[in-house]
């Protein structure tokens, strides 16, 4: 098992690198990279002279080099916009989004959950269809444009919760304050999720209905709600948990376009401001720290396998 | 003797159309999503030359405008024609949502296919770097090719489909490999096919069923990717309307014109929603194992 653990942790560090690799020369040796910043300063002495600023006076492959060495110690390098260090820009930033997405993956997965157990005991009939009908809906809605409706409604129309922000502006940190901005991005970025969740539980509950030992217990006499609590739910959550790196690319992705539509503060809004200032140092840093999370959440999943699923303890 | 095999192939495929239809006939929002998807390319590849109105011709004197029968869904705030736009937009969005799915669904069947046929060492190191683009969160890496490379439509199209490739190739990975040693592309193989010929003609058609489902709901997801990128001001630019552009137009006008938001949205939605319902039928007619 230790072994196992051991071969995960180096393939999650791999990807990582290879990320690192990718996106590095991806935005270094792009036609509209980094040095077409540079070629638009007039002079030649100005133009080395932000050059060497960025470092661009050295071929490439040097500069990945002292880039990757600088950020497995923590420095992500110097933000060309705003001056300040990445890796500041992001420690501001990266709490908020990861409040904004556990608590969209709490709502989600509760709700999808449940909604997939009863879309499979009930499987065919009038409630599965309805779940089915809700989470089709929630793949379909772009939530961009979910958000802006759910602004309109209830921030415009029926004043019940702030439009946009992380804390109303001038008070201390009030809990409840903070709990009413998080509301409506965190609803919407839930309703986008679901689907998955509610798909995967809906397949594993149905393919644990079917099983042997749930016919046993069934005829042992137990009832409906104890046979899913202690027969059914612990399989059930197995897919639900595999699929956890997957759902935490799905909550960055999604991140980044509420985030903008609630003026949310957090890294996905970071890296559009990025993106639209042509912030190369930043973009680098925040798709790493991105790619960082899902990576360390694969490896909790791997984790989590073990406890969830005794088999593999001995596998 | 040859005659006799080829006239019972051409029968069992035409057993296996009627199937086919027989099945989709079972599927009723299947078919109300394949007709609104038909209506939907219509009305975008023909729609334009019926209509009165430009969508890029801004007139000043009538900004803002309620729906009227000189324009059905009303102007916007620099008076061009909603419906017009809608139209126009309609043709990029559902082109870059196709089109990058074509993209997304050549590199994956290519790059898992490859894995998964081959095996060993190829299959290790092609299989890693679907695990690299994996880790990666779709919006990131888009982000990250749009500031890089900018935003020409055709880039926008490239780099949609490289979101949506990786998990293509995880699944063409898993089919190639099922196959590759199945009897008749052993059969094939003992009478001297070389790879691709395996590959192509043989194991491909296996994959057809599950790549028809995912592309088609991979299309709705490059829809909406898209329409994200737009909406954030990284995909297409005015003045070419795309449904996602109109949207960021609209949240300007958000208190004065709310209405502006709601039919891009419907449309994106009514459109994205349609594949979905599609692919899901397609997935039961295809597939009734799943």
């Amino acid at each position: 098992m230790t072994q196992y653990l051991a071969r995960r942790l180096a393939q999650g560090l791999a990807v990582l690198f290879l990320v690192s690799l990718l996106t590095f020369f991806l935005i270094n040796l792009a036609p509209g990279g980094p040095s077409s910043l540079v070629d638009m300063s007039t002079t030649v002495a100005e133009r080395n002279a932000r050059y060497e600023l960025f470092g661009l006076d050295r071929p490439v492959h040097e500069r990945y080099v002292s880039w990757l060495a600088g950020a497995v110690q923590g420095d992500l390098g110097t933000s060309i916009n705003q001056g300040l260090p990445v890796s500041r820009l992001l420690a501001q930033r990266l709490g908020a989004t990861l409040v904004l997405g556990l608590t969209a993956l709490v709502i989600a997965g509760v709700l999808g959950i449940l909604l997939g157990i009863v879309a499979a005991l009930r499987a065919n009939r009038w409630p599965d269809h309805l779940v089915g009908t809700v989470a089709t809906l929630g793949m379909s809605v772009p939530n961009f444009w979910l958000g802006l409706v759910a602004i309109i409604l209830f921030a415009v129309q029926l004043r019940w919760l702030p439009a946009s922000g992380i804390a109303s502006i001038g008070r201390g940190f009030d809990l409840v304050d903070r709990l009413r901005h998080l509301v409506l991005p965190a609803g919407v970025l839930a309703f986008g999720l679901m689907p998955n969740i509610v798909r995967v539980t809906r397949a594993a509950v149905l393919e644990v209905k079917a099983t042997d030992y749930v016919r046993t217990a069934r005829s042992k006499g137990l009832r409906d709600l104890k046979v899913l609590r202690k027969h059914m739910l612990r399989n059930a959550f197995v897919p639900v948990t595999a699929m956890l790196g997957l759902i935490t690319t799905v909550l960055f992705s999604g991140s980044v376009v509420i985030e903008s539509v609630f003026g949310y503060a957090g890294i996905g809004r970071l890296a559009i401001e990025a993106a639209n200032g042509r912030d190369y140092p930043v973009i680098l840093g925040v798709t790493m720290v991105a790619a960082t999370v899902v990576v360390v959440v694969n490896l909790i999943v791997d984790l989590l396998y073990v406890v969830i699923d005794p088999r593999m303890r001995h596998g | 003797m040859a005659e006799v095999l080829v006239t019972r192939s051409v029968t069992a495929r035409h057993e296996r159309r009627s199937r086919f239809f027989a099945r989709a006939l079972r599927q009723p929002m299947g078919l109300i999503a394949f007709t609104v998807l038909v209506l939907m390319v219509l009305m975008v590849v023909f729609g334009p030359a019926f209509l009165p109105h430009s969508p890029t011709r801004t007139s000043p004197l009538e900004t803002l405008q309620p729906s009227s029968a000189e324009h059905w869904l009303g102007t916007d705030e620099l008076g061009r024609d909603v419906f017009a736009r809608i139209v126009h937009g309609g043709r990029v969005s559902l082109s870059v949502g196709i089109f990058s799915m074509l993209v997304g669904l050549f590199i994956g069947i290519a790059v898992g296919g490859s894995a998964g046929y081959f095996g060993g060492r190829t299959e290790s190191v092609l299989m890693r770097i679907v695990d690299t683009f994996m880790a990666i969160p779709a919006f990131f890496l888009i982000l990250v090719i749009v500031t890089s490379f900018g935003n020409h439509p055709v880039t926008i199209v490239v780099t949609v489909g490289v979101g949506f490739w990786a998990q293509m190739a995880r699944s063409a990975h898993a089919e190639f490999k099922r196959f590759r040693l199945a009897d008749f592309v052993e059969a094939s193989r003992a009478l001297g096919s070389h790879h691709l010929r395996l590959m192509l003609r043989h194991i491909l058609p296996q994959v057809i069923p599950q790549a028809t489902v995912l592309a088609t709901l991979g299309v709705g997801w490059a829809i909406l990717t898209e329409a994200g990128l737009s909406y954030l001001g990284l995909g297409i630019q005015p003045p070419l309307a795309s449904w996602g552009n109109m949207l960021q137009n609209a949240q300007a006008y958000l208190f004065r014109a709310p209405i502006l938001a709601v039919w891009p949205g419907l449309f994106i939605a009514l459109t994205v929603l349609a594949f979905n319902v599609l692919g899901n039928s397609l997935r039961d007619i295809l597939d009734p194992r799943a």
